[in-house]
């Protein structure tokens, strides 16, 4: 409870006041308290760490002992491309997220009526960011496969869909089904932001003589820069992992996920294990640096929310 | 001019949030088409629209024997997570709450680790780790603690939202000036007062579990969701329908999670939000 009124008080680093707090006052000594969350860390040392460990163990490891000879071949070949394809998409589908969740966000924050119009795109989009795997693939399969009803549409109205290079598993496909849960996050991360936006700072910047310009050069879009930076950042680790979906869509190891249980499947000669694993420890790396970017930038974002 | 461009900056909105609901909309509509109208695409027109419509799509699935065998093990993975993460998780979150407040930005920062290790990265571990732990991974239901792991981020955040909404400490030293034994607070005093969180973080959790994919089917175990993969594959229009099902099963647990959740908006509760909320209001910059 006072938590709102410390905050609404004066500036934030985005740490809870409680922890604020403690920071300033003497460094207490450890109490018997900390014992409490033991039975909560040992279950997570051992059903996260030591799988996530144990990939890295093998990554690293040959029968000759330590060896980086799998997390190079990790990044080499096939399996660089397989990296580079993952990459394309997954940053043309936060590139997309980010800009119409925004858009979304916006438009929903920004109209007047009808009144629920808000409550209502932020309610479906806590529904539909989390409405990932099969059941979406499939109905993007229905909707935009060969036999799909729009390609359907399209065809009718003189347009082969399928007469370029286009699949759901190619880069533009994937860009359009990811979008559907990437739109949504990115409205759940923006609308708060968009909310601090004070109507007094666009006036104050009228005031001072600045046109609509000057105010999202100025003042708008510094204000909503850690958001859109951190979303971009969620939505690309979205994207990077998400296994259940590319495995309907793609039936080939062109995806780095998908390749992965390809190596765990044990379609492969045994001797190239360690690369499954290493591709796997190199997903972990690129999955936990862009959630530690996205950590960072929302303490940032959070100075302006009361 | 000017007119022009204040009807456009009104309607803007609109036509943005209408377009968005057209993306989402339609591929749901066409997946209902599949599993509703047995009519192929290369047929389909204006003559063939309302042709072969029936319901035997969607009840097709429960003819299969495979498939209750799938459900009753999904099932059991739900609940078994649900009770799990109650049982772990829950008093955890209370004992930080109450015992170590400065804990708790640490604590948040661990129940969102999950995010930062993809479920393929994780089910390679537990590959490898398999025939090391055969006696206990053998089992379709040693999936749950690892569930736990992957719904924690949702279920932390649940508990945690529930614990800021109530005068946690006021309840606790009430109960324990009145007598109150630790199992009859957490029991009688805390739980009922967490309900909402509770039920969320377990609509939640159940969701998550239902429509798992990644690690059932690297680990070749025969829930529902590889049930569902495989399904569509042997019978596309009940395997669509099964799919619309799911899709169904899991908009509703979140949208039930959203509607309990928004009768409780924390801050509108406390005085500091109204007392801001009224500051605001009295402000004439806020009228605009």
């Amino acid at each position: 409870m006072t938590d709102i009124a410390l905050t609404a008080g004066g500036r934030t680093d985005g740490a809870p006041p409680s922890a604020r707090l403690a920071g300033r006052a003497p460094r207490r000594p450890l109490t018997w308290a900390w014992l409490g969350l033991v039975p909560f860390l040992a279950f997570l040392l051992l059903f996260l760490l030591v799988p996530a460990v144990t990939v890295f163990a093998n990554a690293l490891r040959t029968e000759q002992g330590f060896s980086f000879s799998a997390m190079a071949e990790g990044i080499t070949g096939q399996n660089l491309q397989a990296f580079w394809f993952s990459v394309q998409f997954s940053a043309g589908a936060a590139f997309v997220g980010v800009l119409l969740g925004t858009l979304l966000a916006y438009a929903a924050a920004t109209a007047r009526r009808p009144r629920w119009l808000r409550s209502a795109v932020a309610s479906f989009s806590g529904v539909a960011a989390n409405m990932g795997g099969l059941p979406l693939a499939f109905a993007f399969l229905t909707l935009l496969g060969r036999q799909g009803v729009l390609t359907k549409v399209f065809s009718t109205a003189g347009w082969d869909l399928y007469g370029g290079s286009f699949t759901l598993g190619s880069v533009p496909g994937l860009i359009t089904v990811y979008s559907y849960f990437n739109i949504p996050l990115m409205v759940l991360i923006t609308l708060p932001a968009i909310d601090g936006l004070r109507p007094s700072w666009r006036e104050a910047c009228a005031n001072l003589g600045g046109t609509w310009v000057t105010y999202w050069r100025r003042v708008g879009l510094p204000v909503l820069a850690p958001s859109l930076f951190g979303g971009f950042m969620l939505l690309f680790a979205n994207s990077f992992s998400a296994y259940a979906t590319a495995a309907v869509l793609t039936d080939n190891s062109r995806i780095v996920s998908r390749r992965i249980g390809f190596f765990l499947g044990g379609d492969v000669a045994i001797g190239e294990d360690a690369v499954g694993f290493a591709l796997a420890a190199w997903m972990i790396v690129v999955t936990a640096a862009c959630m530690a970017v996205y950590w960072v930038a929302r303490r940032r974002a959070e100075r302006w929310q009361a | 001019m000017t007119r022009w461009r204040a009807r456009v900056a009104a309607a803007a909105p609109t036509i943005v949030v209408a377009l968005a609901a057209a993306y989402f909309v339609a591929p749901l509509l066409s997946l209902a088409r599949f599993a509703l109208q047995n009519v192929p695409t290369i047929r389909l027109g204006w003559s063939t629209l309302f042709d072969n419509w029936s319901l035997k799509g969607i009840t097709g699935a429960f003819g299969d024997a495979s498939f209750w065998a799938a459900l009753r093990l999904s099932l059991q993975l739900a609940v078994g997570t649900v009770l799990l993460t109650l049982v772990l998780l829950l008093p955890t979150a209370i004992w930080v709450h109450i015992k170590l407040p400065r804990a708790r930005a640490a604590l948040e920062f661990i129940t969102v680790l999950p995010y930062m290790v993809p479920a393929i990265a994780l089910v390679a571990g537990i590959v490898f780790i398999k025939p090391h732990a055969r006696w206990f991974l053998n089992s379709d239901l040693s999936l749950i603690p690892f569930y736990v792991v992957l719904a924690l981020p949702f279920t932390y955040r649940s508990f945690d939202a529930g614990l800021r909404a109530i005068d946690l400490r006021t309840l606790v030293d009430a109960a324990r000036s009145l007598g109150a034994d630790w199992r009859f607070l957490l029991l009688r005093v805390l739980v009922p007062n967490l309900r909402t969180a509770i039920i969320s973080a377990s609509f939640l959790t159940a969701a998550v579990v239902l429509g798992e994919f990644t690690l059932a089917d690297t680990l070749l175990i025969e829930s529902l969701a590889p049930f569902q993969r495989r399904f569509v594959g042997r019978e596309p229009q009940a395997g669509y329908g099964l799919n619309l099902l799911a899709l169904i099963a899991t908009v509703s647990l979140f949208a039930l999670v959203s509607l309990l959740t928004r009768k409780r908006d924390r801050r509108r509760r406390t005085f500091a939000y109204r007392a801001e909320r009224a500051l605001v209001a009295s402000t004439p910059e806020s009228t605009s």
